[in-house]
This record gives C-alpha cells, sequence and structure tokens, in this order.
C-alpha cells in the first residue's frame, strides 16, 4: 500500500532514542489515563465530602461496591480478549450472560444447592460456546454473523424462560428465591469483598498465565497474526479456536452466575451490551482488533477504567446520558486504538 | 475498464442447468421459492392467511426495514456492517420533532424546541444523520477500523443523543400539524402509506444503482476484492464513506417518517432495527462473504420475515419468540443457501 511506504520511508530517518520512547508510551500510557481517571473523579466532590468521605469517588463503601460490581467485566474481557487475539469475536456474550444468569437463578429458586447450579450453569456455557465454535470454525459462518445470530437466540431463550407478565427469575407468591443466592457475590468474606471478588482474581490471573506461558496463548497469537502461516505450521485453527470460544462461553456463563447472585434474580435484559464493554476494555487495552497481538493485563486496566467511568458518571450526570457516554468512550478508544497500531507500525 | 463485465463473466464459467443465470438471480429464485413454499403451509396453517388485504399487509408492513435494509445490503456487499441505522432512525426523529417545536411556549423543558419550519427541521435533522454516516466514513474507510466496532459505538451515540434531548423520556407536544401529515398519508382511494411509495421508490433506484451505473458495479467489485479494485482504479475509500452517509441517510429518511407517523420523538424507537436490517438481507442471500447480493434478495427476505412473523403471531407464539424465531430462521437460511450455491458450482 502506498501509505506503507511512505510510513517507512519516514521511519528510516527516525533514531533509536524516539523509538524507545514511543514503546514507552504504549507501555505506560493506560496506567496514565486510569490514574487521571480516578483523581479527576475524586476531585469532583472533594469540597463537599473531601477525598474518602462519605458518597465520595474514593470512600471505601464506594469502591468496595465498585469492586464487587465489576466482577463480571473483568472476568469476561479477560477471557475476550484472547478470542480477539486469536483474530475472532464473540459478540454474543452478554446475551449468553443474561441466559446463564436467568437459568441459574431459575435453579436455585427450584432449590437446587448452590453448588450444583452453578456447575449446571457453567456446562451451560460450554454448550453456548461450543455452538458459537461450531458455527464459525465448522459451518465457516463470518464471526458477526454468526454471534449477532445467537445473540439474539440466546436472549430469546432467555426471555421465553421468564414467565409472562414478569421482567425476571425472582420470589413471586408461592416461591422464595433462598437467600444463599447472595452469598457468592454479594456477602462479605474479607475487606468487604464477596468470595466471587477473589475467585475472579485467582482466574484473572491464570488467563493472564495462559496467554504468556501457554501453548494456546502462543498459538492463538500465531492464528491471528497469519493465519495460514499457523496452518502450514501444524497449528490447526478449528481446534484452538474452537476451544477459545468455549472459554469465553464458560466465562459468560460465570459471569451471569455472578450478576444473578449479586442482584439475587435472573434478569434476562442483565448482560445486555456486556459485548460492547468487553469491546472497549480490548480496545482501551491496546489489543489489536485485526489480531496477533494483546495483553489480558492490559485490558484488566482497561475494565478498571469502564468500571470508574460509569460509576463516576453517576455521581455526576443523570442516567439518561449514560449511553450517549458510552458510544463516546468506545470512539475514543478506537482513536487510541489506532494512534497507538500506527506507533508500533513505525517503530 | 472491465468492471461491467464481472457478472457475466462469473456466471459463464458455471455449466450445469441455467448457466446463463448469475448466481443472485440463482438465490433470488431458490429464496422466493421457499417463500412460495412458507407462504402455502401459512394459508393452510392459518385461515384467511391468503386474501389480498393481509397480503399486502406482508409486502408492506415493515417497509421501514426495507429501506434501512437498502443501504445496510450495500455495505454488505462490500463486506461492511452497519449497526447504527437503529440508532439513527431514533435521534433523526427526536431531533426532527425538536427542531420543530414551538420555542418558549411552556415551563416544561421537553415541551420546547426551537421553532424551525417543518422543511428546515427535517432538513437539519437529515444533515445530522448524515454526520453519524461521516463518522461511520471517517473511521472505516479512513483509519480502517473494523465497521462493526466503529458502528456499535455510533449506535451508542446516535441512541445517546436521542436520550439527551428527550432527557430519557419522549418530546411530543406543541408540534405544528404540519408534522403528522407524510407519516400518515396514504395514496388516494387506497389504504397504502405514502412511506410504502418512498419504500418502493427507493428500491427501484437501488436495483437501478447496482444494475446498470458504473457506481453500482463497482461496489460488487469493491466486495470481491478491494485490493484488485483500488489497483483498476476504484476509489475505494471514496465510495465505502458514501456508501456509509447514504446508509446513515436513509436511516433518516426512516426516522422522519416514522416519527411523523406518530407525532412523538422517542429515543428507544427502532431498537433492534440493525439487526432485523441484516437478517433480511441474510435471509435474501447477500453474502458478507464479498461481492455477492442484490437489494431484490434483500426485498425477497424482508417478505419472507414479513409471513413468518404473521405466520407465528397468528399461531398464537407470544411476542417472546421473535428472537428465537428470527436467530433459528436465519441460521438456516444461510446454511441453506450456502448448500445451494454448492450444489450448484458442482453442476
Amino acid at each position: 500500500m502506498a501509505t506503507t511506504q511512505t510510513q517507512i520511508s519516514k521511519t528510516t530517518g527516525s533514531n533509536d532514542r524516539s523509538d524507545a520512547r514511543r514503546a514507552t508510551i504504549k507501555k505506560y500510557y493506560i496506567y496514565l489515563v486510569l490514574l487521571v481517571i480516578v483523581v479527576a473523579f475524586a476531585l469532583i466532590k472533594v469540597r463537599e465530602v473531601g477525598l474518602f468521605g462519605r458518597g465520595a469517588f474514593l470512600s471505601p463503601d464506594s469502591v468496595i461496591n465498585m469492586l464487587r460490581i465489576s466482577v463480571p467485566i473483568l472476568t469476561l474481557s479477560g477471557a475476550f480478549t484472547l478470542l480477539i487475539i486469536s483474530g475472532y469475536i464473540d459478540l454474543s456474550v452478554g446475551s449468553a450472560m443474561s441466559l446463564a444468569a436467568v437459568v441459574f437463578s431459575l435453579m436455585i429458586l427450584n432449590g437446587f444447592s448452590f453448588l450444583v447450579a452453578f456447575l449446571i450453569t457453567l456446562l451451560l456455557g460450554v454448550g453456548m460456546g461450543l455452538l458459537n465454535g461450531f458455527n464459525v470454525m465448522k459451518l465457516r459462518i463470518t464471526p458477526v454473523i454468526a454471534t449477532l445470530v445467537t445473540l439474539n437466540l440466546f436472549k430469546g431463550i432467555a426471555l421465553l424462560i421468564v414467565m409472562d407478565g414478569t421482567s425476571a427469575i425472582k420470589s413471586t407468591a408461592t416461591q422464595k428465591m433462598p437467600a444463599m443466592i447472595n452469598s457468592y457475590a454479594r456477602h462479605d468474606v474479607f475487606l468487604g469483598l464477596p468470595l466471587a471478588f477473589f475467585i475472579a482474581i485467582a482466574v484473572i490471573i491464570a488467563l493472564i498465565v495462559v496467554q504468556r506461558k501457554t501453548i494456546l496463548g502462543k498459538y492463538s497469537v500465531a492464528i491471528g497474526g497469519n493465519r495460514t502461516a499457523a496452518e502450514l505450521s501444524g497449528i490447526s485453527p478449528v481446534k484452538y479456536v474452537w476451544i477459545l470460544f468455549v472459554i469465553v462461553g464458560v466465562f459468560a456463563a460465570a459471569a451471569g452466575v455472578a450478576r444473578a447472585s449479586y442482584m439475587s434474580l435472573g434478569d434476562p435484559l442483565s448482560g445486555d451490551q456486556m459485548e460492547l464493554a468487553c469491546i472497549i476494555a480490548v480496545l482501551l487495552g491496546g489489543t489489536s482488533f485485526t489480531g496477533g497481538e494483546g495483553s489480558v493485563a492490559k485490558t484488566m486496566v482497561g475494565a478498571i477504567i469502564i468500571m470508574c467511568v460509569t460509576t463516576g458518571l453517576m455521581t455526576v450526570i443523570p442516567a439518561y446520558w449514560q449511553t450517549l457516554a458510552t458510544g463516546s468512550v468506545l470512539l475514543i478508544a478506537v482513536v487510541i486504538n489506532q494512534l497507538l497500531a500506527r506507533e508500533s507500525l513505525k517503530a | 475498464m472491465n468492471i461491467e463485465t464481472t457478472k457475466p463473466t462469473k456466471s459463464t464459467k458455471r455449466a450445469g442447468w441455467g448457466s446463463r443465470m448469475s448466481n443472485e438471480t440463482y438465490i433470488t429464485i431458490f429464496m422466493a421459492g421457499v417463500l412460495l413454499v412458507i407462504f402455502l403451509i401459512a394459508c393452510l396453517a392459518v385461515p384467511g392467511f391468503y386474501n389480498p388485504k393481509n397480503i399486502i399487509n406482508i409486502l408492506t408492513n415493515n417497509w421501514y426495514i426495507v429501506i434501512i435494509g437498502i443501504g445496510v445490503t450495500f455495505l454488505l456487499i462490500t463486506g461492511n456492517f452497519d449497526m447504527s441505522v437503529g440508532g439513527v432512525i431514533a435521534m433523526t426523529g427526536v431531533l426532527s420533532v425538536y427542531f420543530c417545536q414551538a420555542s418558549n411556549v411552556s415551563r416544561n423543558v421537553l415541551a420546547n424546541g426551537l421553532g424551525l419550519p417543518y422543511g428546515v427541521a427535517i432538513g437539519l435533522a437529515l444533515l445530522c444523520a448524515m454526520g453519524i454516516g461521516g463518522i461511520n466514513a471517517f473511521f472505516v474507510a479512513g483509519l480502517k477500523v473494523p465497521s462493526i466496532i466503529v458502528t456499535l459505538g455510533t449506535m451508542m451515540l446516535a441512541r445517546g443523543i436521542g436520550q439527551v434531548v428527550t432527557q430519557g423520556a419522549q418530546r411530543n407536544t406543541s408540534l405544528p400539524d404540519v408534522f403528522g401529515v407524510i407519516g400518515n398519508a396514504s395514496i388516494p382511494g387506497t389504504t397504502l402509506k405514502f412511506s410504502v411509495v418512498i419504500m418502493v421508490t427507493l428500491l427501484i433506484i437501488a436495483f437501478i444503482f447496482e444494475r446498470w451505473t458504473v457506481a453500482g458495479r463497482r461496489t460488487y467489485l469493491i466486495g470481491a476484492n478491494s485490493e484488485a479494485a483500488r489497483l483498476s482504479g476504484v476509489k475505494v475509500t471514496r465510495h465505502i464513506a458514501t456508501l456509509f452517509i447514504i446508509s446513515a441517510l436513509l436511516a433518516g429518511i426512516t426516522g422522519i417518517l416514522m416519527t411523523s407517523e406518530y407525532k412523538a420523538g422517542l429515543s428507544s424507537r427502532a431498537m433492534g432495527f440493525e439487526f432485523d436490517a441484516l437478517v433480511v438481507a441474510l435471509l435474501g442471500g447477500v453474502s458478507i462473504a464479498g461481492g455477492f447480493g442484490s437489494v431484490l434478495n434483500m426485498f425477497v427476505g424482508a417478505i419472507l420475515l414479513s409471513t413468518m412473523t404473521t405466520m407465528a403471531t397468528a399461531l398464537l407464539l407470544s411476542p417472546d419468540w421473535q428472537f428465537t424465531l428470527k436467530a433459528v430462521v436465519t441460521f438456516i437460511a444461510i446454511l441453506a443457501q450456502r448448500w445451494a450455491l454448492d450444489r450448484r458450482s458442482r453442476g
């Protein structure tokens, strides 16, 4: 391409020092963004309530609540990153999460024990991932279309499970939702944080290890970088991407359980727009959307930024600004991501 | 230039039955056959399904999906998605109301607008719609960001603007009488709406464009091989940018018509229409794989969807079924079309 050629001719003139500086910017900019956002929101109400007082952005209550509700986005966007690195996308994660939340709370409502319901929901996640993987890898339907179709399928099933006339699976006149549904993602275990949060941390560390140290991580980079080359060197894209789809499905199901447990009800719309949140987190983390490079750890920072922005904005502007804010953040993230991609092209 | 001859060469290569027919026409006929079968089943299952009034209803009642489907189809042919159309419909509608509402008539903020004449109001609203299309064009054609990500962002952006202008509610007061005219007008002596006339006109223009204009044929060339198109002198970037702006304009026109029909600017209007537009295109046989499809395909798909939803409603399926129904039907359609094409190319 003509543009690439001009870029190459430009880079021949650049020296090592400015290349190193660009690399440094690329490495650390996201932490700077996070810091700026946190400081900005912390300072907004500093006159009225102080830095850590009641109602402030950095008050212990607010921070704990933020960490509690961030369990789904943290875990899910981590798994999502692996799929993006391999050059594929799953838009059905939000609906898969909703369906899992509905199925899980339906089982709890009908007297299943927590662990059994959890495991069955994870199995459902495996099923959903298998279906997506089958459509994309075996039937070779374009990922966007295949997963948009399953998005509507899962959403439709979740809406069908919830009875006519009610908005969610919850306590009724005849059946009461057991209180233990809360025990996973709401009850204080340590430092005011629930069990789900610590599990999420463990899972995230596992994901980072998978991405950096295991065959699956290396192969997903190879497949995303150049699928044909990967295939020629003996890697089976069908097998490995399928595994990634299943992982994403399982994580979506687990996210659904966390959400249902936190809200103590199964809302068929609870996962709506989760795919957008995941995309924003991945974009902010600098993962390339054409595949081939990326980092789960950086996506985590991106996810934390999203949580900060959503929580922080809620205290500042009315709720009806939320959609506009999300859309703008996504487009800004795209711009940042593109700028970084240009940098890496030059470097 | 040999762009105009792409189609004949493609079809003369095929051997066997009907070999002079292009693959698009083949799929159109195939899907029309499927439509006929489903229509006959519906006639047997639902009493009175075949009466003329119902048939006219099926042909015309989703005019809005067909209009936005035109833009979405052309973009699909070039290998791009436009998920922002639903949001643009909502935004244009809300803005046209806001521009047209009388100014300073009430204490209620939502009852006050800018007090512009109707013509100016819709002109400005359409310009705003094209602005969203321009953002899509800039990111997708200019910065080469995957269209699905950009248009998901502008979907939120456009709907978000609608929500901010209506403050999450709706604007429907202090509108001049002329506002409700075009949406509710019908052809004298019939019940056919003016909107349907616009749909038919736009369909005919689009069909002429894709079959007999150089720009129309270039769309296919870009979809089949954008690099080859660029090398043979097609301005790919400008072409795709224009298509995005046209798609947004068509969504804007739909928004104006719908808002006029209900005489209310509602920010939640056209929720999920982007998926419907995609579904009708896919049902008719438009393929994302590149350079394949026609607005005629899309129209057949729209009638197919309309027939099936009408039948499903008549057979007492609750509205909650529609997501699942659309998903399953699209899935089957994609596979059926691939099967038909495979069979054909084998001869």
